[in-house]
């Protein structure tokens, strides 16, 4: 009697625990992108994300300033303290760079010609020299450190120049370039649907044709004509190319979804003396806003996203940067060094996507099985 | 105590950065180690009020401040309006602009190979006449500069279409100073110093490389880097010259032995840090950052001269890290080769602007500008080299000047599908395990293949 509806099924469970392990093991790579976007570029190099909530035993090196030797009786002697002003606790030492945590804290260390030095676990330290003491000496000590983070990244990325005009350009350009495709795609795939015309099925394949080629193979030949027909690289232009990029899966998800609707509806609305155009907006239209969110959803995302569509078709001055661009170009500093600000920038364009993705998200998954299943 | 390294840290940066922000104009008029002379006599001469000159190229981040600092005094010298705009993706970028007519008025290029390409192409405009004779006169070693600026356009007929702006030298090796003191560690005067060197660190219980390939789409380029570099130690620069013509062919005995000196050091598990396996994976970004380790993780990385930028916040040159040149052979009388590289403007989109702007590169003052704000060196031979910011660019200049033999990077030289792709792949196979001669035969069909 396990089979029946809605009774549990005893593997209720099983399906429970893979779906957490499923949801963990995706969520591991957002993990360690918003852990690492605290931390600046020298941690990340030198640890794992994984590692930076855990106090750290590094090893640091100090010079003991020369100047503050005193000579006594034939010995030069340098004291201070490792941590200077602040406070710590060293637990080893040494006073060659190969060999940084040679001594136990409190030994006092034989160093290369006759040169010795001790360190306390206070971090207050005494180096002697038979000779003068010329150069600053090294010291190296192990010290455990707190875990250390920051919103430095942060700080970088919101104070930067132009920062909220990239925010404008890109929602300059992401909402035409989802509005319009939705709009033509719209009217286009109620016709592929249910008119009926000579051709119809050729059209069909046609889209889902175009579906497969890359829209990059169109960047050259769509800029020349951009360029002879007066736009130019403009946000005129750029809402053009989204557009024309987006419409073949827009019609498909829209056709496809469309042509699923109760065939009785339209009749009995055409029978009553409806134009194509009042089926249209009063009844297919309203049916078909789950398949028209799920696809808002879809290319607001692409175009947010967008990089390589922006660089060609906006100008490449900084007043037209969108976010992408900005971040890409401006912020990565000079040969793409700086990785704490590629993680803290992800973070941060990530938000308005969430936003919508989370208010309009409900119609997603009844939109993305527009016409799959009957 | 760490707080207070960062403390220590972020006044030195915030106070090198309020030295640059003084107005916008931010060596002011006069003063300093520029010469002003010229740029005052080309400012009286040239009048561009209300003209606009646009200027992409590969510098982004704080080397496009650099940059814009240099345009300051170009607008307030013309009048014109003179913007810059970097790109990430530069060498995409500029060829979808130029091949749909919007190219900006000038492009940056790092790569010869490209601006060979784009100028048989028609894409390229050349420079204003007298240019090269002027380079030939005014840069040291004027005529290989000449040369490497100089392409077939679209008839094939050679016309001059890069001057030159920013030279890297690549023959350096970075170490740590203390780090050598301290292990006792002399600077080895040639090659047979630098192996012998290399065994002893090893010995001494040490890993004397950190080398590193990664580098995203373009993995694979510091090993050209390495060959080139090993090409002219064990070959002369006859033979560099043929194989970049390919007129040598890449699997010949000769590039074969050379890729497998490099192999000598990269592939020995002692030799390198994390063990040859690591070589293909680590980022060159990182790969310098195991000689500030405590204790160092590696004690010398051959690196060109740009990659300060990537060593770690606070470095100070000349105490913590230092170079010297990569020794060539002592038994091999090849003299004292140095690779390097640079980066050539090229008018991409014609005007009168864009021709004085290149009359702008030729004074002196261009150059010194950079210069003083680092990571720049020039071959202009009419620069006051005081203004170099630090003493260790000032020695990298001098390496290049008493070069014997100075050779541009092959792979900027060969053609773009093999010095941007089958070199930087066949290195890639090459230090994960693949043989010498296959990798080398492999790069020599794709070379065979597009001719």
């Amino acid at each position: 009697m396990d089979n029946i509806a809605g009774t549990k099924s005893s593997l209720s469970w099983a399906v429970n625990i893979s779906v957490v392990l499923l949801v963990v093991l995706w969520l591991i790579p957002t993990v360690g992108l918003l852990v690492s976007s605290f931390r600046d570029r020298d941690q990340i190099s030198a640890t794992g994300w994984w590692l930076s909530p855990f106090p750290v035993s590094e090893n640091y090196q100090v010079k003991a300033p020369a100047d503050d030797a005193t000579a006594d009786g034939g010995v030069n002697t340098i004291t201070g303290n490792v941590f200077g002003e602040g406070s710590g606790k060293v637990s080893r030492f040494g006073g060659k760079r190969a060999a940084p945590t040679e001594f136990k804290a409190g030994e006092t260390a034989q160093l290369t010609r006759d040169r010795t030095l001790t360190v306390q676990s206070d971090g207050s330290y005494i180096y002697t020299s038979p000779e003068e003491i010329t150069r600053d000496p090294s010291i190296y000590f192990a010290a455990a450190s707190p875990p250390d983070f920051s919103l430095d990244n942060y700080r970088t990325i919101m104070a930067s120049d132009n920062m909220d005009r990239a925010f404008i350009n890109t929602l300059t350009v992401t909402i035409p370039a989802t509005i319009i495709p939705i709009l033509i795609a719209a009217f286009a795939a109620y016709a592929l649907a249910w008119m009926d015309f000579k051709g119809r099925g050729f059209l069909i394949a046609l889209v889902v044709g175009l579906l497969v080629v890359p829209l990059q193979l169109a960047l050259v030949p769509l800029l020349t004509l951009h360029n002879k027909v007066g736009i130019g690289q403009s946000f005129l232009g750029i809402w053009m190319a989204h557009t024309g990029f987006g419409l073949p899966l827009a019609i498909y998800l829209l056709r496809n979804y469309m042509v699923g609707l109760p065939r009785d509806i339209i009749e009995s609305a055409k029978v009553d003396g409806a134009t194509d155009f009042q089926v249209f907006t009063k009844i297919v239209l309203p049916l078909s806003f789950p398949a028209l969110a799920s696809f808002a959803i879809f290319q607001f995302l692409w175009t947010w996203n967008d990089l390589l569509v922006a660089k060609v078709f906006l100008p490449s001055n900084s007043e037209s940067w969108v976010m992408t661009v900005k971040i890409a170009d401006d912020l990565l500093g000079s040969k793409g060094g700086d990785w704490g600000i590629l993680a803290a920038a992800a973070f941060i364009s990530i938000a308005v996507p969430l936003i919508v993705f989370f208010t309009m998200q409900r119609y997603l998954v009844r939109g993305l099985l527009a016409g799959s299943v009957k | 105590m760490k707080s207070t390294l960062y403390t220590s840290a972020a006044i030195v940066a915030l106070s090198s950065a309020a030295a640059f922000a003084d107005g916008h104009l931010a060596f002011g008029m006069e003063g300093g180690d520029f010469t002003w002379d010229s740029y005052n006599a080309y400012a009286d001469a040239t009048d561009l009020s209300g003209q606009t000159v646009t200027i992409t190229g590969p510098w982004t981040g704080n080397e496009k401040e650099k940059v814009e600092k240099i345009l300051a005094y170009f607008n307030e010298a013309t009048g014109a309006t003179a913007s810059y705009s970097g790109s990430d993706s530069f060498e995409q970028d500029i060829v979808v602009s130029a091949r749909s007519g919007s190219a900006p008025n000038l492009a940056v290029f790092p790569q010869p190979g490209l601006a060979a390409d784009m100028a048989s192409q028609g894409l390229l405009t050349p420079l204003p006449d007298g240019t090269a004779e002027w380079v030939r006169d005014n840069f040291a070693a004027g005529q290989s500069w000449v040369d490497l600026g100089t392409y077939a356009n679209a008839d094939g007929a050679d016309e001059l279409y890069g001057m030159f702006y920013r030279v890297d030298v690549k023959s350096l090796v970075w170490y740590s100073p203390e780090a050598f003191d301290e292990s006792g560690y002399d600077i080895p005067e040639t090659m047979e110093d630098l192996k012998a060197l290399t065994d002893q660190i090893v010995e001494d219980g040490g890993t004397p490389w950190c080398i590193g390939l990664g580098s995203g789409a373009a993995t694979g380029w510091p090993a050209t880097d390495w060959v080139e570099d090993m090409m002219l130690r064990t070959n002369s620069p006859e033979d560099y010259d043929a194989w970049v013509a390919n007129e040598l062919k890449f699997d010949d005995p000769k590039v074969i032995a050379a890729i497998e000196e490099f192999g000598a050091f990269a592939r020995n598990d002692d030799y390198v840090d994390g063990g040859a396996a690591a070589v293909a994976s680590t980022d060159f970004r990182d790969s310098p950052g195991g000689l500030f380790e405590i204790p160092p993780k590696c004690y010398m990385h051959r690196q060109a001269s740009f990659i300060p930028a990537f060593f770690p916040e606070g470095t100070e040159m000349g105490q913590d890290v230092d170079f010297f040149y990569f020794p060539a052979y002592e038994s091999k009388d090849l003299g004292k080769p140095v690779l390097g590289a640079g980066t050539l403007f090229a008018i991409t989109n014609p005007s009168d602007a864009a021709n004085a702007f290149i009359d702008f590169l030729k004074l002196p003052i261009a150059h010194e500008m950079w210069m003083a704000q680092g990571g720049f060196l020039t071959p202009h031979a009419g620069v006051n080299t005081d203004a170099y910011e630090s003493e260790s660019l000032k020695a990298q200049g001098d390496i290049l000047l008493n070069a014997t033999t100075f050779r541009f990077d092959a792979s900027d030289l060969m053609p773009g599908e093999i010095g941007a792709g089958a070199f930087w792949t066949g290195m890639v196979d090459y230090v994960t395990g693949a043989d010498a001669a296959e990798v080398a035969k492999g790069i020599q069909d794709r070379w065979d293949a597009i001719q």
